[in-house]
């Protein structure tokens, strides 16, 4: 009865909306199923990677921002992935500006260095530079006042501490009365500085010297192009534009003989230096590395006073410079920052939380609990993670205006970057990585040859550009399989006249000036020591190949297979791969065969791509690539140091 | 009664209809049931300084011949761009990482990358087989070399998807024949 009175009584249109709109209601509720979950509270209990079953590691989207993204993938990955550039060059700057000094980080141990050592600053530089180096620690900037080069950021990795004008003074006066070892005056002599003279200006000499030597193959020069500033060189060690501004003579002169006794643990590598160079290259360094510029804001300073030592004592304790520096007498406090070990929070122990409103600014989904509770304060940051961690890198004093953190500079990519590294930071160290560290750029090398190797190793710092089982540099080519490769007479050549075997390349070995003992010392050891399991030495022999091998090998090359697209023959052919000119001499039969073979399993990520050689065909090419020989007079060290001084 | 009827199903329905509105004006997903996998269109060019790039992307590429216009890159391409600067960039691009490129070295010269004139005519297959059998593979210069040993089918296929959304002319995928046979189109 009621419910025929009901239908006479509701009008049609009524009806029909209702309908309509619990039909869409239905429609709304069923796709929002899979939405509505991750804006409730996630868990109550922490959730761990272990927890989860092998299938819900897969999201269907990025847990964290596009940019950001990677980070996931360091919660569970240690080491290299290629397939996450921006987590693994986050973690490189991790290392890098030396967040470890301050902060505990997860599966990042405390390297032997951090910054230099500042037992002996009073011998290097002036309490003026000291004064305008802690008041701005920068050199280099564009007309507009940028620090970023041609895109390059020539920030040093000093931060800017927010210091007062008494605490300049007072931390300067403290550094520059620390001379442990006073040096005395150094001086030329006259005979040398008149016979430099008569060629010419010293200043002009000593830059081509510079340039022969490959100096900038580590140390970058500002360099101005038409209006631009352009950064010239690599970043193993500081940017010099403007070091003759900076360093005493006398210091500079000792540095360059023996780094090692000013600075233990430094990257530099002690040159067989003669006096004509010393003389020259110091001269350029000091003549023309310089901006009388520089020092114009600097007051006039008077030799430190008893009272401002001491109190630049406290504030060097107090600011903790000593987290970084070491210095006599000052001892690093553990755990001088907040634990960052957890401050990422995929796959950590992590809860989402999410019970504010929608229309708050939180990103809900980033704004996860870490170990450490989060000092937001009354800041206006967006209340997410990111936003944070960037906030307090760059600019410290907006998220609390009492920071004790200084101010770090990056370009905006790295700084994207090492954020992505600190979201990977899940807590206490991975068992499942068997305690590797995560970076072993700076940590003591792992790798100790003895005997008169390993002193050279040291001397020349090898492992600066080079890898050597496992530890080392990526810039120049990975030595550990070297014995294969290379026959043991061309490296005493190569070693006392290094020449680049690929022509386009800027960077190049600097020239050590290594004496002919010294070079067969190190090509002694990497012929014995550093060899491939794959190759073996005694299986092909010099004499087996005919020049008929040879006369199908060319063809091969030539023809079928094509190789001039990427390796250099005589003046034509590509320059993807090294130049093969001097190949008969450079390679060693068991090698060539071998690389035929799988280059990846002798050099794992090289570009030249396996093949499906028969073994005649390889045979053949190993032949003709045997014939290829240069006349030893090409390559006289007067020669090469011409072609150097092109560059 | 009557009143208090009509006037509820008035209100259900306009909470509805505002409901459905409001749904479609702020989501950007589609009106799909769950469960079958839709794909959003590519949004480009994304404006610069928007908080986020495009979320549910992975890497994002500046156009060769355009810098203002932003591409995004889904996994797949991200890895694909990736290889492609590691093995690809030194003949297949003007300017390299390291410099100058290879190119006028390799005659006939290689196809840009992002040579979509020449490369979206050829077919994915066809791409995958070049990349994996080399030039001398399939009938064209030997100067290319055969990759099909050093990389895995899965990386030739990212580097074909990231070959796909830098092309200019922009790459559109051909027709799929269609699920009825009495509509059946082709290519």
């Amino acid at each position: 009865m009621l419910g025929q009175q009901m239908r006479k009584a509701v009008p049609w249109l009524a009806r029909v909306l209702a309908a309509g709109g619990a039909l869409v209601i239905v429609l709304l509720l069923w796709p929002a199923k899979s939405i509505w979950p991750e804006w409730k509270p996630y868990s109550r209990v922490p959730v761990t990677p272990s927890r989860l079953e092998p299938g819900t590691l897969v999201w269907k989207q990025p847990i964290l921002p596009a940019r950001y993204a990677q980070g996931s993938c360091g919660a569970c990955h240690r080491g290299e992935l290629p397939e996450a550039p921006n987590l693994i060059h986050g973690r490189q700057l991790l290392a890098r500006f030396n967040c470890i000094a301050c902060h505990r980080l997860q599966d990042i141990d405390r390297p032997a260095m951090l910054g230099p050592d500042l037992t002996n600053v009073g011998t290097k530089v002036s309490r003026e530079w000291i004064y305008k180096w802690l008041k701005d620690p920068r050199t280099v900037t564009d007309a507009d006042g940028n620090v970023t080069v041609d895109g390059v950021s020539t920030n040093p990795r000093m931060p800017t501490f927010h210091l007062s004008d008494q605490e300049l003074l007072d931390i300067s006066a403290y550094l520059v009365t620390q001379k442990k070892k006073p040096l005395g005056p150094y001086h030329f002599s006259p005979g040398l500085v008149a016979a430099v003279a008569a060629k010419g200006d010293p200043v002009d000499q000593g830059q081509i010297r510079f340039n022969q030597m490959f100096c900038v193959t580590c140390h970058a020069l500002a360099v101005d192009r038409g209006g631009e500033t352009t950064l010239i060189g690599g970043d193993i060690g500081p940017e010099l534009t403007k070091v003759g501004s900076k360093v005493k003579p006398e210091w500079l002169v000792a540095w360059l003989r023996d780094p090692q006794s000013y600075l233990q643990h430094t990257g530099m590598p002690q040159y067989q230096w003669n006096d004509k160079d010393m003389y020259e290259v110091t001269q350029y360094i000091l003549g023309r590395l310089t901006d009388p510029e520089l020092m114009k804001d600097v007051p006039k300073l008077d030799p430190p006073t008893d009272g401002e030592v001491s109190s630049g004592r406290l504030l060097f304790v107090k600011k903790g410079c000593a987290e970084c520096h070491s210095i006599e007498g000052v001892r690093p406090r553990s755990d001088f920052g907040p634990d960052l070990s957890a401050i990422g929070m995929a796959g950590g122990p992590f809860f989402v939380e999410v019970k504010s409103a929608r229309s708050l600014p939180v990103a809900p989904h980033f704004v996860r609990s870490s170990a450490t509770p989060l000092e937001v304060g009354i800041s206006q940051i967006p209340r997410s993670m990111i936003a944070y961690l960037q906030a307090k890198i760059s600019d410290p004093e907006s998220v609390t205006p009492e920071a004790r953190m200084p101010r770090f500079h990056m370009s905006q990519a790295d700084l994207d970057d090492l954020t992505t590294a600190l979201l990977g930071m899940t807590g206490a160290p991975i068992p499942a990585s068997g305690g590797n560290s995560l970076i072993l750029e700076r940590a003591d090398p792992e790798f100790h040859p003895d005997g008169k190797f390993g002193k050279l190793y040291q001397r020349f710092k090898c492992y600066q550009c080079h890898a050597f089982n496992g530890y080392g540099g990526t810039l120049a080519p990975d030595l550990s399989k070297e014995g294969s490769r290379s026959r043991r007479n061309w490296l005493v050549d190569f070693l006392q006249n290094p020449q680049t075997l690929r022509p386009t390349l800027t960077v190049r070995m600097p020239r050590f000036n290594i004496s002919e003992q010294d070079a067969t010392a190190i090509a002694d050891y990497l012929s014995a020591d550093l060899r491939s399991p794959n190759v073996d030495p005694n299986g092909v022999s010099d004499s087996e190949f005919t020049p008929e091998m040879a006369e199908r090998g060319k063809q091969l090359f030539d023809q079928k297979y094509m190789c001039q697209s990427c390796h250099t023959i005589g003046s034509s052919g590509g320059y993807v791969g090294p130049s093969l000119n001097n190949a008969g001499n450079w390679l060693t039969p068991a090698w060539i065969e071998a690389w035929l073979d799988n280059p990846q399993v002798l050099v794992s990520g090289t570009i030249e791509p396996r093949r499906s050689f028969s073994s005649d065909e390889k045979r053949d090419l190993t032949a003709y690539l045997l014939t290829l020989k240069q006349t030893p007079a090409e390559k006289s060290p007067q020669g090469a140091m011409q072609d150097g001084g092109h560059q | 009664m009557r009143f208090l009827l009509i006037i509820a199903s008035v209100l259900v329905g306009g909470m509805a209809l505002v409901l459905v509105a409001s749904r479609t004006l702020t989501l950007s997903t589609c009106w799909c049931w769950t469960g079958s996998r839709h794909v959003l269109a590519q949004r480009k060019p994304i404006a610069d300084g928007s908080e986020y790039v495009s979320y549910g992307s992975y890497d994002t590429e500046a156009d060769w011949d355009n810098p203002q216009r932003i591409l995004s890159l889904d996994y797949e391409q991200a890895q694909g761009k990736r290889i492609f600067y590691e093995k690809c960039v030194w003949c297949h691009a003007d300017a390299t990482p390291a410099g100058p490129s290879n190119r006028s070295n390799v005659s006939p010269a290689p196809p840009l990358m992002n040579d979509g004139a020449v490369l979206n005519a050829v077919s994915d297959d066809s791409l995958r087989r070049t990349i994996a059998l080399g030039g001398i593979g399939v009938g064209k210069s030997a100067m290319m070399p055969p990759y099909g040993m050093s990389l895995t089918a899965g990386e030739i296929g990212s580097l074909v998807a990231y070959m796909r959304v830098i092309a200019v002319p922009e790459y559109h995928q051909p027709k799929r024949t269609s699920h009825w046979p009495w509509r059946s189109e082709t290519k």
